[in-house]
Order: structure tokens, then C-alpha cells, then sequence
């Protein structure tokens, strides 16, 4: 049986004081090491609040989150935002890449966070991971002048940088078409396998979910489905991974 | 130093934006640099012009008339004070000349030349004849000469207070720059202001000094009053207090448009960093949520003022020195000097300006929650 990577424990978020909205009550479940999971829900279920707790972005009001057995709720601001940078990566629906920089540098920004210079050796990893999502090539240009579909790839990357843990994917494919769709999955499901890493995907999309080992429904702030998928199980798909030498 | 690589990207990416904030530090440090070491100039320059070819602290008897001794007490303290820089021992007298139509009272000064030159500055302002004062000669202003058409070489005819006659040889014609006393004011040699105040060699009307810093004249006499009660002490700031009072009109004047001209830099800083602050919120954001720090987040802000502080500043000193260059075209009587002191501290406002205007801008990313920016797009 497969380690556990993340404990969610009876968590709980309620939103203001005068007139306070519970956005997420009583939420139990855990996370292994690899699994490829996704998370549904109706807009307003509590998936992004739940999403947000996970990626420490934000505070619970009840129960805890731990990671490696460690309560996260103990940390501080500063500890938080280290624990993020080295155990989790983060992909949004917008890919949120900094204009400013090139794709090679933008790649490359959760490792400067982490404190390492930008060298050669940081370059020919950055590029290793590029290479790897098919964006060969396109390191030294414009993070504004790649087509949406490389942008989310060059997010994808710059969230594998850290060599995370746990990959936090909020409606990963919201804004790609189905070609697009598809590659984004395939990549997630090879890098899984490649890597150990666990996928936590929150969509929209059944049809994405329905892919994905396990299914965790949130409706109205409460979980209520935690669902293997039998379609997946056993399943080998094909790996996109190019060898990353 | 990821903070700061940010910091030059978040600038060269506005290059407009940044550029019209260097502009503005450097207009408001070139206007500082060049207003400030034009009233400094200004005022010393009157301050010199006023003060710097006349005694500063003169020591004088208790009572009109009456002769200070020379004594060694008063010669110790004088020559043991090592802000005193000139000493003239001299005997005031007046006199009377007349050219058979029309009379002139003249205000002499007798002395040793050597000792009145060094607080009157009259050997380098003599512009006929010589400077000379031997037993009979006399040292003549320009206006007086003019006046009475007298020149080197010629013979005067002056009339003491004690009604004797002399009659001594114009040796040559000072200007001090100044009308009244050029019409007014004679030097002899001591010989004949000793037999017209009838003092003996070691009396004298007055001991003149000058100091090294003309504005200490007030402590300077303060501290020889003490030394040295049986004399009277006067210091040319007591005496010239509407100067003063002038010059500290001026100063603060000078202050207020610099402290204005600063504020408004400093406004237009934090407000273009403030809007700054806002056109990268979802920078700061995304950053913030792949772990970077409040604290890192805040040092953007704080880099790029201090990046805009410094290239503010450098562009602000080059223009307040070509504005100093550029006046030294215009027709007026001095030239203004540029301290390096001055302009240091003009540098460490530009700079303390530019970061202090970071403030805002660091509190805003400090407090800035990434999950705005994610949930935003």
C-alpha cells in the first residue's frame, strides 16, 4: 500500500462574522503518494475552497491538513509559503505565466523562490522539463508569445520545476479545447507515473474526471463521494513523455 | 537576489512609466542641488562682500574715547584664540580737508599697513598709486579723489580735531567697493594717529580682529568678555542683527521651496509605485503562491524605488551641475560654489525619498492574499 502523502482531517471553512457562510464542513479523506485524483462539484460546492486549503493558501477555520503526518495549521505564514514551494505545485484554469519573463525563466521562478541560481545546471533541468511537454525550443521566448495551449504547458512545467510531491490542478483544461484536453491529461497521468507524483484535479469536466483513479465529489461544502474509478484500474496509458535524459 | 532581477523586469517592462519617475526625482533633485548652493553662494557672498573686509570682533575701552592698552593679557588672549586669523592694532581720528571751496571731514584709520591690510584687504584694493604708509603718506578712497581731483604724489592739507595742521602726501587711492567709505575713510601710518589722539605707543582705539568662521563672532566675544572684563567686546553680528535676521528670511525661503519641491517628488514616487503596485497584483500573486514570502514580495517594491531613487538621483546631480554651469553665464557679481557635502546630502534625500515612498507600495504587496489573484484569473 502506497504511503500517505495527505491527511485531511475534518476541515471546515466558514467565511465572515456578521453574517457567516460555511463553505466547507466536516471534510475527511487522504492522499497517497502517485494517486491521480480529481475533484467535482457544482460552482459554489466548495471545490475551490477546499483546493486552497490543501495548497495553503489559506487557513482553516476547523480541522487540519497534514502533509508527511505534519500538521500544517502549526506553520507560520513564512513556513507555509516553503512548504508550498517544495511539496506542492500549483496549475490554474488562467496559467498565470509572468509576462515579464522568458519561458525558460518562468520555468525556472519556484526554484529561484526555493533559493537557487540561475546556472547552467538549474537551465539544463528547466530545459529537461520543457523538453519533456514538448515545448523544446521555446525557452528563450516571450512567455506572452506562445498560443494557449503552450502556455498551460509551460504552467504545467513551471509546476513540475520543484519536482513536487502533489500537483494541485484547478480546472487544468478550462480554457483548452479537447485536442488540448486530452494532451494536458496524458501529460499528468505520464508524469504521475514517471515521477511518483499525485494529481489532485479539479474540473468541471466528468468527462476529465471519469479518467482520473479516483473521483471526490464536494456538494454544498460536504464531501460526498470519494469514488475509485474501476474504469482506470489496472489501466496502462500510453506515456507522451519523451526521454528526459 | 531573485527580488531585485524582478524588480528590473517589472521596470524595463513600463520603460515609459519608469522613465517619467527618474525624470521626476531628477527634476526635483537638480532644483534642490541648484537652489541650495545658490543661496549658499548668495549669502556668502554678502556675507563676505559685508563682513569679509571689515573687522568681526572689535575690542574697544569701556568708554568713548578712551584709549584699550595693548597689554599682555589682552595680546595673550588674542594670539591663544586659534579662531582669530587678523589683528590691527589701530587709532580712529578725524580731520578736516578742505580744497579752499569746499570742506570733506575725512574718518582716519592709523596703523601698521601690514595689520590693516590683513582685516581691510586695502593693498590688493589699491587702484593708483601705491600702497604705502610711511611717515606722512595717506591712503585716499576713490570717491574722495575723484571728488576733490586729488591723486599719487599730490599734497593734502588736513585739519586735526585739536585744531593742528598737517600736511601729508597722497602715497595712493583705495576702493573698497563701497561709496561711502570710499569718500570718507583714510589710513595713516601710527606715527600720526599717535599725536592725534595723544595715545602712547600702546594705546590704541580699537584692537580689530577677524576669525575663521564669521559667524562664531558671537561666541568669540562672548568668551573674551569673560577673559577679559576691563575691555568692551563687539561682535559684528549683534551689531548687524537686520542682516541676519535677512539672511535667515532667506535661508528658511530657501528651505521651504526645497521641502515643497521634495514632497512633490516624493508624491509622485509612491503614487507611480503605488499604481505600479496594482498593475502587477497578479504577478505579486502568482509568485506568492508558489511560495515567494511576504517579505521577498515587499523587497520588489522597495528595489525598484531604490533602483528609480538612484538613477533619479545621478540624472538630478549631472542637471543641478549644469544648471550651476549654465548661471555661471548670467551677469551677476558671483559665481555659485557646489559643495561636496551638499551634494551628498542632496543624493541621500533623492535616495531616502525614493525608498520612503516604497512604503505604501510594500504594505499593499505584503498584505496582498494570492488566492484574489488565482480565483480572479
Amino acid at each position: 500500500m502506497a504511503e500517505t502523502l495527505l491527511v485531511v482531517r475534518d476541515l471546515g471553512k466558514t467565511y465572515g462574522t456578521t453574517a457567516p457562510t460555511r463553505a466547507l464542513d466536516g471534510v475527511c479523506f487522504e492522499i497517497a503518494r502517485g494517486e491521480f485524483a480529481s475533484i467535482v462539484g457544482q460552482s459554489g460546492s466548495g471545490k475551490s475552497t477546499l483546493l486552497n486549503l490543501l495548497g495553503l493558501l489559506d487557513t482553516p477555520t476547523d480541522g487540519e491538513v497534514l502533509y508527511n503526518g505534519e500538521p500544517a495549521g502549526t506553520l507560520s505564514k513564512s513556513e507555509r509559503a516553503k512548504l508550498r514551494n517544495s511539496l506542492i505545485g500549483f496549475v490554474f484554469q488562467f496559467h498565470h505565466l509572468l509576462p515579464e519573463f522568458s519561458v525558460l525563466e518562468n520555468v525556472t521562478m519556484p526554484s529561484l523562490i526555493a533559493g537557487a541560481e540561475f546556472d547552467a545546471d538549474l537551465r539544463r533541468r528547466a530545459g529537461e522539463t520543457l523538453e519533456m511537454l514538448g515545448l523544446e525550443g521555446l525557452g528563450g521566448k516571450n512567455a506572452d508569445a506562445l498560443s494557449g495551449g503552450q502556455k498551460q504547458r509551460v504552467a504545467i512545467a513551471r509546476a513540475l520545476m520543484n519536482r513536487p510531491a502533489l500537483v494541485l490542478a484547478d480546472e487544468p483544461t478550462g480554457n483548452l479545447d479537447t485536442a488540448n484536453t486530452d494532451q494536458v491529461y496524458e501529460l499528468f497521468r505520464s508524469v504521475s507515473r514517471e515521477y511518483g507524483t499525485a494529481f489532485l484535479i479539479v474540473t468541471h469536466d466528468r468527462l476529465l474526471a471519469q479518467r482520473t483513479d479516483r473521483i471526490l465529489e464536494v456538494s454544498d461544502g460536504r464531501l460526498t463521494q470519494d469514488v475509485r474509478n474501476p474504469r482506470t484500474a489496472g489501466k496502462d496509458t500510453p506515456s507522451p513523455l519523451r526521454s528526459a535524459s | 537576489m531573485l527580488s531585485l532581477r524582478i524588480a528590473i523586469r517589472f521596470l524595463l517592462r513600463s520603460p515609459v512609466q519608469s522613465g517619467l519617475i527618474v525624470a521626476g526625482i531628477a527634476i526635483g533633485i537638480s532644483v534642490q542641488v541648484f537652489v541650495g548652493s545658490l543661496i549658499t553662494s548668495l549669502q556668502d557672498n554678502l556675507v563676505q562682500t559685508t563682513v569679509g573686509g571689515s573687522p568681526q570682533v572689535t575690542v574697544k575701552a569701556p568708554d568713548q574715547g578712551d584709549p584699550v592698552v595693548w597689554s599682555g593679557r589682552l595680546s595673550a588672549t588674542l594670539e591663544q584664540d586659534p579662531r582669530v586669523t587678523a589683528v590691527a592694532r589701530v587709532r580712529d581720528y578725524s580731520a578736516l580737508y578742505s580744497d579752499g571751496t569746499e570742506d570733506a571731514p575725512l574718518n582716519i584709520k592709523s596703523g601698521e599697513l601690514r595689520e590693516m591690510d590683513s582685516v581691510y584687504r586695502i593693498s590688493p584694493r589699491v587702484v593708483a598709486g601705491q600702497a604705502r604708509l610711511q611717515n606722512d603718506d595717506i591712503l585716499v578712497g576713490a570717491e574722495f579723489a575723484s571728488k576733490f581731483a586729488i591723486g599719487p604724489g599730490d599734497e593734502m592739507a588736513l585739519r586735526l580735531a585739536n585744531g593742528r595742521d598737517v600736511r601729508l602726501t597722497v602715497a595712493g587711492v583705495f576702493d573698497l567697493g563701497n561709496a561711502t567709505l570710499n569718500e570718507r575713510q583714510a589710513f595713516t601710518a601710527p606715527g600720526l594717529g599717535r599725536s592725534a589722539t595723544g595715545f602712547d605707543d600702546s594705546e590704541h582705539s580699537a584692537v580689530e580682529t577677524q576669525i575663521d568662521d564669521v559667524f562664531a563672532s558671537r561666541e568669540v566675544a562672548a568668551k573674551w568678555r569673560r577673559e577679559l572684563p576691563e575691555v568692551r567686546v563687539l561682535d559684528w553680528q549683534t551689531q548687524n542683527e537686520d542682516l541676519l535676521t535677512a539672511l535667515s528670511s532667506q535661508s528658511s525661503s530657501s528651505y521651504m521651496i526645497q521641502g515643497f519641491v521634495l514632497l512633490a517628488v516624493a508624491l509622485g514616487i509612491a503614487s507611480t509605485l503605488a499604481i505600479s503596485a496594482v498593475q502587477k497584483t497578479r504577478q505579486i500573486g502568482i509568485l506568492k503562491a508558489m511560495g515567494m514570502s511576504d517579505g521577498a514580495a515587499g523587497m520588489l517594491f522597495l528595489w525598484e524605488a531604490a533602483i528609480l531613487g538612484v538613477l533619479g538621483t545621478a540624472a538630478g546631480l549631472v542637471a543641478g551641475r549644469l544648471l550651476v554651469w549654465g548661471f555661471s553665464f548670467a551677469p551677476v557679481s558671483f559665481s555659485i560654489e557646489v559643495e561636496p557635502g551638499f551634494v551628498l546630502f542632496s543624493a541621500s534625500i533623492g535616495l531616502g525619498v525614493a525608498l520612503m515612498s516604497a512604503v505604501i507600495p510594500i504594505r499593499k504587496t505584503s498584505r496582498l492574499d494570492p488566492i484574489e489573484v488565482i480565483q480572479g484569473g
